[in-house]
């Protein structure tokens, strides 16, 4: 009887035939941007973070542990979980990559736990992340959404909520301290992660265009619905997380307009429009600039910079070496 | 630290607008203004102390040990009044608010505790040249004009330390040998340590160490080869920060045809392993010509044991010519070697320079071939600026000198060039700068690396660099790379190099010495003057002439002065210039940094100690931002060019950095080192690569996103 059972045995992968070039030149950035965060001098920032108060460590050991579970999340049930709705083969290829580089990212927050912070301290914050009524609120919300036999295009926009916009409560606070000169090199590895992110949110978000299109009008508009009211649900647990960690040091009010400014660019990845106007999203520009890893001129004997990249190799020909 | 972020007023925001756009498209020059103003009434000035006169703070100063004594007890109260009268007098302002943050941030005096600042820029200026002038009040005069007028701006470690009590070394940069045995490397090791808590980039030379899997005391497989060095080395420069003003920093250099190349390079990769991986030590290759031909021929590169080299010919590795002894070397069945392909080993350069910026390249047959004094140029430091001759040293069980070698130590400054063409007296302002990096080289004895000590006692060697090309070239309007760029930079460096000579010459007669071993150089047999004496370097077009309207220019006739003076009285430094990459000191300069295109508009800058800044090019508007293209528009040529037009009128060498996007390959670094060597450039210094944001992904509004 075993033999009845049908299996079912994908087709060889073919780069050479793309249905979608975008998983090519996407495959190829996020190939490229591969990363460890071996190759960032942590230790260096040990000086610095001792300059950082109590309160302020806990702080910054809090947004880690929740950024730790959000990139679990992203790497055991996230990416995962969209494979099977991979409509080319290249597309499942390209989430590998990205289920991959989230667990390179969770291990980094563990290199920077490691280096600066006590076994004690990291043990408490952890404990901390498994207690918080609003980060555990947060991963219950994607996770629902992420449940097996949901509807394929609602896991992306959850999987872009989750990229492009949950992150960035957390990602905002080493973009403060390196504007601070404090802990730039955390902020370097930080920069690695956020260029990773933008791409991951920029695909899913448009694999889901690309379903979302050929959908009737009125089937569109319940999927319309449901994100924004998903981004509704996000925002408002995003906002109390938000005032929790922050309120203590005075920083909400300029975080959540932050949070205004990615919940929009989230949206965008998506195809729609934005929620939060203008006004309300006009990011410190401090912040705003320091999201940017390109052209960065970094000195070397204190960081590593976050713009190197695997460089793409080809052999030297004959008329090369004319002299 | 977090109260003002959310003031509107804060000038870190203030300054972070510089990097997004207005709403018409323009940048925000004014914001960053804003931001250097709001940084000194916001924070500057509430946190200087403030003293009722200058009597009042010297003797504060003084008697709290935060000055040194003895450089103010060289002058009359009279004096000082009238150098600081002076000083102040030029209403100095920073024009950039990364200029103000970084000087208050990392050269000002400060209280012991941190918190308040005990000096202005002037007060750094004015006790910068009391110091190097020695008790001469016409020369402490010259020096504080030459500096406050931006003309002149010596390094780091001088205008950080010079005339404070407490101060680490003034020079910048050591330069160490090691040999094939573990005192050598021991003693290497200690001095690394030594240097870099007074504060000094340290370079080693690895070459002459055996390789992984050399005998020792004839037992084959024993040596662990030099990855475990740069290992120790590596933790050395962590653990020894200088005073806790920055992490120490060091580079190793490897020759090419080490049989421990390839590992050496693959300490960078970013997959290595954590036991072998070098995250902070700096690496360097030295490349002979013969790589070149072989790799030309397509031909494998032999690499050979340092360890049997030294037997068989009797002194390091590094002593010999790889190009000249290569084929004798290869047939010689003493010495054990292995080999790779030679344009694959060009292209490991390459792979690892595209995810490590690393390694630094010394080309060291051109290096030689073009230094003047006697001697061989093995290795180079951590800006691969620095090319001088050592010699080794022989220890004893104890580690104390069985024979004391040399080594290298430089100090360096560097003229605005911009600053200096509007000054329009090259020769003061050339003659002033080798005199403050003379005198740095006289004050300075480093006892407790002998060696280092007897090697500036010995040569005087001093390193005068430029920066700001890019800068003055925008500003007149002319396009970086540009023949006329090229035709000015020639002129230029042609004209710094008659006056830095001639000074050198003068200091000779004053002191009645010259460098050792001048008699064996080609400015003793006046052969080095040939290529000036036989033709012009002067302006051929009308606008680099016009550039230079008003100042006299060397002519054939001066180059022939100047050769019977120094034939007959002696030059008083071994070497002269070196151009560094300038960093720090020019953004408090207000510069383009060295003699480099731009790397971006508005750059940002990313230090340990001052965060991320913003820092907009010198001389930019919004109506001349044409000019102002960087440097991975201009690309790896035009930069080539402009260095090796410097190049051919530089003693030492120039720290060259290639800039490429990072779609780039190694194919295409591999053609611009190609270029760089064929051109007669001496040292590549890091590869930077640029990634533009995927599109979809950018920040929006960004001047240093967008192109």
């Amino acid at each position: 009887m075993k033999d009845m059972i049908e299996t079912k045995i994908p087709r060889a992968i073919n780069w050479n035939r793309l249905d979608d070039d975008k998983d090519l030149e996407v495959w190829n950035r996020l190939t490229v941007n591969f990363w460890l965060p071996e190759k960032v001098p942590l230790s260096n920032d040990i000086q610095s973070w001792a300059t950082l108060t109590d309160h302020e460590k806990q702080l910054t050991i809090r947004v880690f542990t929740g950024l730790t579970l959000l990139d679990t999340i992203q790497n055991s049930v996230g990416a995962p979980a969209l494979m099977p709705d991979a409509i080319t083969p290249h597309e499942e290829a390209v989430l590998t990559n990205i289920a991959f580089m989230e667990a390179v990212h969770a291990r980094s927050y563990s290199s920077i736990f490691s280096t600066l912070c006590s076994t004690k301290e990291i043990d408490e914050a952890f404990r901390w992340s498994d207690e918080n009524p609003h980060l555990q609120a947060k991963a219950k919300a994607i996770l629902d959404t992420y449940a097996p036999g949901n509807d394929p295009l609602k896991r992306k926009i959850a999987s872009v909520f989750l990229e492009s916009f949950l992150f960035y409560s957390g990602f905002y606070l080493p973009m403060y301290w390196s504007s601070r000169a404090k802990l730039t090199n955390t902020a370097d590895l930080i920069r690695l992660i956020i260029r990773d992110e933008a791409v991951h949110g920029y695909y899913i978000g448009y694999k889901f265009q690309r379903g979302y299109e050929k959908l009737s009008a009125t089937e569109q508009q319940d999927l319309k619905d449901y994100a924004f009211s998903l981004m509704f649900e996000l925002y408002d647990i995003e906002n109390q997380y938000t005032e929790e960690l922050y309120d203590q040091i005075g920083l909400t009010e300029d975080v959540k307009v932050f949070l205004h400014y990615n919940a929009n660019k989230a949206l965008q990845n998506l195809g729609f429009e934005a929620l939060f106007p203008p006004e309300v999203s006009e990011v410190n520009p401090a912040i705003l600039a320091a999201l940017s890893p390109d052209s960065e001129n970094h000195d070397f004997f204190s960081g590593s910079g976050s713009s190197y990249v695997i460089g793409k190799a080809v052999a030297t020909e004959d008329e090369d070496w004319d002299f | 630290m977090l109260d003002s972020s959310l003031n509107e007023q804060d000038y870190h925001a203030l300054n972070a607008m510089l990097n997004l756009y207005d709403g018409d498209g323009n940048i925000r020059f004014d914001a960053d203004r804003m931001a250097a103003r709001q940084y000194f009434l916001q924070h500057v000035n509430q946190n200087t102390v403030f003293f009722h006169s200058l009597d009042e703070k010297l003797g504060y100063l003084v008697s709290e040990g935060y000055y040194e004594e003895a450089v103010l007890d060289q002058y009359s109260k009279n004096f000082m009044r009238a150098i600081w009268d002076a000083a102040y007098g030029k209403k100095f302002r920073f024009p950039t608010f990364l200029g103000a943050f970084k000087y208050y941030t990392s050269y000002t005096l400060k209280t012991r505790d941190g918190q308040r600042y005990l000096e202005r820029y002037e007060d750094r200026v004015v006790m910068t040249a009391l110091a190097l002038a020695r008790g001469d009040e016409d020369l402490a005069m010259t020096f504080m004009e030459e500096i406050l007028d931006g003309r002149f701006q010596p390094a780091t470690p001088t205008f950080l330390n010079a005339g404070k009590a407490s101060r680490g070394e003034l020079i910048s940069c050591f330069l160490l040998r090691l040999e094939d045995n573990m005192e050598s490397i021991g003693r290497g090791i200690n001095s690394a340590l030594q240097l870099s808590k007074r504060g000094g980039g340290v370079a080693l030379l690895l070459t002459n160490i055996r390789e992984h899997g050399a005998p020792i005391k004839g037992i084959e497989n024993q040596s662990s080869g030099v990855i475990p060095v740069m290992k120790l080395l590596e933790d050395s420069f962590s653990y020894a920060n200088q005073l806790g003003a920055r992490q120490g920093a060091g580079a190793v250099y490897l020759n090419a045809h080490h049989p421990d190349i390839m590992r050496f390079l693959d300490t960078k990769r970013e997959n290595a392993d954590e036991k072998i991986r070098i995250k902070t030590l700096s690496l360097g290759v030295v490349i002979p010509d013969i790589t070149f031909e072989l790799a030309k021929k397509n031909a494998d590169m032999y690499l050979f044991s340092p360890h049997d080299v030294e037997k068989v010919y009797g002194v390091p590795f590094s002593e010999i010519s790889v190009t000249e002894k290569y084929h004798e070397m290869v047939d010689d069945k003493r010495i054990r070697k292995t080999k790779v392909n030679a344009r694959e080993f060009f292209q490991t350069i390459a792979e690892i320079q595209f995810e490590s910026g690393y390694p630094y390249v010394l080309f060291e047959d051109t290096a030689n071939r073009m230094n003047p004094v006697d001697g061989r140029i093995n290795m180079s430091n951590l800006c691969s600026e620095i090319l001088q001759v050592n010699e080794a040293s022989e220890f004893n069980d104890d580690l104390s000198y069985a024979k004391m070698g040399s080594d290298i130590s430089c100090n360096l400054g560097s003229l605005n060039i911009a600053k200096t063409m509007d000054g329009k007296d090259l020769g003061r302002t050339v003659g002033a700068a080798i005199r403050a990096l003379t005198a740095v080289s006289e004050m300075s004895a480093i006892d407790s690396v002998p060696s280092v000590r007897r090697g500036n006692d010995d040569s005087h060697a001093i390193g005068l660099g430029q920066m700001n090309l890019h800068g003055f070239l925008a500003r007149e309007h002319i396009h970086y790379g540009s023949a006329e760029g090229v035709e000015f930079t020639s002129v230029y460096f042609a004209a710094i190099a008659y006056h830095a000579i001639r000074s050198s010459c003068e200091l000779a007669q004053e002191r009645g010495a010259s460098f050792k071993g001048f008699e064996k150089s080609d400015y003793a047999s006046g052969t080095f003057f040939d290529k000036y004496t036989d033709r012009d370097w002067l302006p051929q077009s009308d606008r680099v002439t016009s550039l230079f309207g008003g100042m006299d220019l060397p002519t054939r006739d001066d180059w022939a002065a100047l050769k019977a003076d120094v034939m007959q009285h002696g030059m008083f430094n071994r070497n002269l210039q070196a151009v560094p990459p300038t960093g720090s000191i020019s953004y408090i300069n207000n510069s383009t940094s060295s003699i480099h295109p731009i790397v971006s508009k508005i750059e940002i800058r990313k230090e340990g100690k001052i965060g991320r800044v913003y820092y907009p090019a010198a001389f930019m508007n919004n109506e001349n931002l044409e000019y102002y293209r960087d440097a991975y528009e201009i690309g790896p040529e035009a930069l080539i060019d402009t260095y090796a037009a410097a190049t051919e009128h530089v003693d030492q060498g120039l720290s060259l950095t290639l800039f490429f996007p990072a779609e780039a390959t190694t194919r295409d670094i591999n053609k611009a080192q190609i270029y760089a060597w064929k051109k007669g450039i001496k040292t590549i210094y890091y590869v930077r690569l640029r990634q533009e944001a995927l599109e979809g992904t950018e920040v929006q509004g960004c001047v240093s996103c967008t192109l």
